[in-house]
């Protein structure tokens, strides 16, 4: 903890003193936009369990009023922002990770590991949400039968592979589940106790409940996707 | 007969030319209501007069004899070995400037913190000592007194990752300092002023939120609760606030 305050730090001050505040600001509000994003997408898939019908129709209706036309490219840049605004706080030097790394192992408190699994969570999760858009866009538009196939589609089953199939997409969108709503559910709970009002030990319990029954509406969403690939629903 | 301790300890001191960072193993026997304060004497006593620590009061007043007890900070008198199991590892507080072993200077770093937050109360009025003192409401009294409880034993930094890896961070302690100061109603101190001592990386935004402090202040202090009231106050302040003429120290 140094004293003397350098030209640079002078300078930082002097162009806008509050430009730590606003990014700060800004990376909790882009992660309370993007779990409130990721929790109704989540709802809307879930439109699955009810009926085809109705997942068909919502999916029709968003593309009727242009909502996912705006809403997809919106999300997509907010997920960018919220890589450079949120990434800023993980340990970026090796220096820094090797100390964070010693840290967390040292003293096994739980919330210091919950925010090592989000900086591992963050990582996964952009991969995979790459890759959910690149086969969701290319396939657009997205209906109840292109998702079940989507879903249900086995590996490379090429010859040259020996013929061998593994249900990749089955694999990625559970792990994609779980991944994602681990991130989205303590991220939250870090925004609201960094931010205050709650317990933050109540608070824990509440979003746990949340997640849990987000990530159970995801895995009958994702066994009807396969059953309705099946032929039977 | 108690139970034996073992006790793996942390030895390095770096004014000895030529030593090297070891854990070094010492035995001793327990006994009813011991503790880390006293068995570390015993230690020094019986079987090793080299071994460095600090302590001063013995009774979690003064915040000197902290230390990582199993891996997480606390305080080496307010701790039974009771409570512990009999394998024990010991290591001083990282963060802090190491001085030999177990012993590391917080003095400096807390000396720092007093000067960047300005811990004292700012104020044009003029002291008069013949005066009767002024009332304070009793509420306000006992919410400042309730951060100014903080011994400075370091403990919020040690565990503190944020602290860790930046040596510029004022650490819960120091922001819990300056929420004191801000409901001091004798403080004439601007939201302004305020702002340009914790608006910053350096201080209230500069937390991820790890709550490594709230969970290891052996006081007990709600630190969450005064990191996010600083946190709130500051962005509240630097919303409102047009900043343009602030004077730049
Ligand atoms: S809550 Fe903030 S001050 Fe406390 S340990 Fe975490 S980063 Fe550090
Ligand atoms: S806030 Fe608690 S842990 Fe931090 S220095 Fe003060 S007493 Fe120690
Ligand atoms: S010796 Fe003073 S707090 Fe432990």
């Amino acid at each position: 903890m140094e004293l003397a305050k350098t030209l640079q730090v002078t300078l930082n001050k002097k162009a806008n003193p509050k430009t730590d505040l606003y990014v700060d600001l800004a990376q909790s509000l882009s992660g309370v936009f993007l779990v409130g994003f990721l929790w109704m997408h989540m709802l809307f898939v879930a439109t699955i369990i009810v009926s085809p019908e109705l997942f068909n129709s919502l999916s029709e209706g968003l593309d009727k009023y242009y909502l996912a036309q705006v809403g997809i490219p919106a999300t997509i840049l907010l997920i960018i922002c919220h890589i450079f605004l949120a990434g800023r706080r993980a340990p970026m030097r090796l220096r820094d990770m090797r100390i964070a790394w010693r840290m967390t192992k040292m003293m096994g408190h739980a919330d210091t590991w919950i925010w090592a699994g989000q900086v591992i969570t963050a990582l996964l999760v952009g991969i995979f949400a790459s890759m959910h858009l690149w086969t969701v866009l290319t396939q657009w538009p997205l209906r109840a039968a292109t998702s079940a196939a989507r879903v249900a589609s086995v590996g490379p089953a090429d010859p040259s592979w020996g013929g061998f199939t593994f249900p990749f997409m089955i694999v990625f969108y559970v792990i994609f589940l779980l991944v994602g709503e681990y991130h989205a559910g303590f991220g939250l709970y870090r925004i609201l106790v960094k931010w205050g009002w709650f317990e933050r030990h109540k608070m824990g319990y509440v979003l746990k409940g949340i997640t849990v029954i987000i990530v159970a509406l995801g895995f009958i969403a994702l066994y009807t996707f396969t059953k309705i690939a099946g032929g039977g629903a | 007969m108690g139970r034996q301790l073992s006790f793996s300890i942390f030895r390095y001191n770096p004014n000895i030319p030529g030593d090297a960072p070891r854990m070094q193993e010492y035995k001793l026997e327990e006994y009813e209501g011991m503790t880390l304060f006293v068995a570390l004497n015993d230690i020094r006593e019986k079987l090793d007069p080299t071994l460095m620590f600090d302590f001063v009061c013995r009774a979690a007043i003064c915040g000197s004899c902290a230390m990582m007890i199993n891996g997480r900070p606390g305080l080496a008198c307010k701790t039974m070995t009771g409570t512990l199991p009999s394998r024990i590892n010991l290591m001083p507080l990282p963060v802090f400037k190491l001085i030999g072993d177990l012993s590391v200077d917080t003095g400096t770093w807390f000396r720092n913190l007093q000067v960047r937050t300005e811990s004292w109360i700012h104020t044009n009025k003029k002291f008069d000592p013949e005066a009767l003192e002024v009332r304070m409401e009793n509420k306000t009294a006992e919410a400042i007194y309730e951060p100014e409880r903080c011994i400075e034993c370091g403990c919020c930094v040690a565990s503190c990752i944020t602290a860790n890896i930046r040596d510029d961070f004022l650490g819960a302690t120091g922001i819990n300092r300056v929420g004191r100061f801000l409901i001091d109603p004798r403080d004439e101190r601007t939201d302004a002023e305020y702002f340009e001592v914790v608006g910053s990386e350096e201080g209230a935004f500069g937390c991820v939120g790890l709550m490594a402090c709230d969970d290891n202040c052996p006081i007990e202090l709600p630190l969450q609760q005064q990191l996010a009231f600083v946190r709130r106050k500051m962005a509240q302040a630097g919303l409102k606030l047009d900043l343009k003429g602030m004077k730049i120290s």
